[in-house]
């Protein structure tokens, strides 16, 4: 089903028969997916599919219950992972206290600071690094705004280049577009997919909007708690795939959009 | 006023409220921002429980409420993490259950102890040389780990989870600042006392918090207002002759209500609801 590239090279995520959640709550079973570094590919399924559960195992915050992951060729079951600081990661919007009295440039410092471990200060190399990763979202003007002060669009732009401080080789976003006007939705996946063009990132942005991100993303993988479906984006989102997921409640309607009618979220 | 500043005991004391001040205002911005404000209270309480048995035993007060604040700090911070019950829920047991201990071995004493007391009202003037030493001593190591964590507490203080995923030992450094708390409410006890030392943490970093949407300037505001209310208050104490715990927690109240009226942040509420 999925594409093999002739060259085996190992990927940067490699998900083995693994299964997540708590004794008794199963949040993902079973899931087997290889993601090849450089891939842009988009996590799409309903509520309580599992989908930040899989953020969470990717982020090391969640060992298997069973099978294994492999995150850079590292093995997270012990939480251990080293490579963390590689993973640049954008929570959910709502998780982080977005009144929290702190400037653009010390959010996007701390980006620095996994990176540079305990007993090392910040220095100016780091703040250059942090500059740039503001340049690269195009706030670099905001550097010395609160926080607070900035639209929900300008706050998701800062928290991308919080995790591009990072320098990190995997982009992870949790539903990066929640709560934001459609404009500004379609304004951050640009962004996110020039940054992966640009700076060569594998990205993993996890959502529940199919529309929004079908035409930018090189693979969609359709969860709910299973794996149903990886590959292009093409060849996941057929009828007969997409309904055994949401059902009764998927309408694809002439243009082709795909409307999941008990998603509140859906307004449109 | 000057000539106050000729006694030994005046000197003795200004030096141990500018300690305890900028000590307290210093983990009061991580415990204001990690949103821990009752934990300092639970564990004055429970520290000052740890004083009562000491007294009762015949064993060192001061080591007593280190073991008691910290076993405090420990279990709700472990009860936070496992999530089974609200920190709000678990705290509130606990600060109840070590006053009622207190309570309970200041009652088993055979008689009225007044250093009892001194630990639960705190008195700053009261301070001798071999005190103040215990508190310079403690107030060096409990700053010096702040310092050298400062950028790990920040991070955690904003957002732990995050601060875990990027790389940070988030679990340890939430127990380094449990166990930081705990420390200060100890070293703080006998110059504030258990009752008022929650203020001390709590209202200089809330005053700096309706100043300025800068970390680090928050930080800097809140020792200087912690110090400045400290010392400003054992200096009214002495001249008025009244009691210096009161005086530091008045005037720090006072400075509290007054950066809520000049707050920039409140300005801008009310430009934007106009």
């Amino acid at each position: 089903m999925t594409f093999r590239p002739l060259i085996m090279s190992t990927p940067i995520i490699h998900f083995d028969h693994a299964t997540f959640g708590f004794p008794g709550v199963i949040a993902l079973e079973d899931i087997s997916l290889e993601i090849q570094s450089g891939e842009f590919v988009g996590v799409i399924g309903p509520n309580g599919s599992g989908k930040t559960t899989l953020c969470r195992a990717v982020l090391g915050l969640m060992a298997p219950l069973k099978g294994h992951l492999r995150i850079f060729d590292c093995a997270c079951d012990e939480l251990r992972c080293h490579h963390r600081a590689k993973i640049g990661y954008l929570p959910q919007k709502g998780v982080v206290d977005r009144n929290f009295p702190v400037t653009v440039l010390e959010t996007v410092m701390m980006g620095r600071y996994g990176v540079l471990g305990l007993f090392t200060r910040p220095s100016e190399k780091d703040r250059q690094i942090a500059l740039e990763a503001l340049a690269h979202v195009g706030m670099k003007e905001h550097r010395d705004s609160a926080l607070g002060h900035l639209s929900g669009g300008q706050q998701q732009r800062v928290f991308i280049a919080r995790a591009l401080a990072q320098q990190p080789k995997v982009l992870l976003l949790d539903e990066p577009t929640t709560g934001l006007d459609i404009t500004t939705q379609h304004h951050v996946v640009e962004l996110v997919r020039h940054l992966h063009d640009e700076l060569g990132l594998t990205v993993l942005l996890i959502t529940h909007d199919i529309n929004m991100i079908r035409s930018h993303v090189d693979r969609l993988v359709l969860l709910k708690t299973r794996l149903y479906a990886a590959g292009p984006p093409a060849d996941v989102l057929k009828p007969e795939i997409l309904s055994q997921v949401y059902g009764k409640d998927l309408v694809i309607t002439e243009r082709d959009t795909i409307i999941v009618e008990d998603y509140h979220h859906h307004h449109h | 006023m000057l000539d106050l500043l000729a006694y030994d005991f005046i000197q003795r004391s200004l030096l141990a409220a500018a300690l305890v001040g900028a000590l307290c205002s210093t983990i009061g911005v991580f415990v204001v921002l990690r949103g821990l404000a009752f934990m300092g209270a639970g564990t004055a309480h429970a520290a000052f429980a740890g004083v009562a048995l000491g007294y009762l035993m015949g064993w060192p007060p001061l080591l007593m409420a280190i073991l008691f604040g910290l076993a405090t700090v420990w279990i709700t911070g472990w009860v936070e993490e496992k999530g089974r019950m609200k920190l709000d829920v678990s705290i509130g047991i606990l600060y109840t259950a070590t006053m009622a201990l207190a309570i309970l071995f200041i009652g088993l004493m055979k008689t009225y102890n007044a250093e009892v007391y001194g630990y639960l009202f705190g008195n700053v003037l009261a301070v001798t040389s071999e005190e103040l030493r215990t508190i310079a001593g403690l107030s060096i190591v409990v700053i010096g780990a702040i310092v050298l964590f400062s950028k790990e507490l920040y991070f955690i203080a904003f957002d732990q989870e995050m601060a875990e995923a990027s790389g940070v030992p988030a679990r340890r450094i939430f127990f380094l600042l449990l166990t930081l708390v705990a420390l200060t409410v100890v070293i703080s006890l006998k110059t504030v006392g258990a009752i008022l030392v929650f203020a001390m943490i709590l209202i200089p970093a809330s005053t700096a918090y309706q100043l300025t949407h800068s970390l680090s300037t928050l930080t800097w505001y809140s020792v200087l207002i912690g110090i400045t209310c400290s010392v400003g208050g054992v200096l009214i104490s002495s001249y008025w002759d009244i009691p210096s715990g009161p005086a530091i927690e008045l005037l720090a109240t006072l400075f509290f209500f007054i950066a809520v009226l000049l707050s920039p942040k409140r300005q801008r509420r009310t430009l934007a609801s106009s």
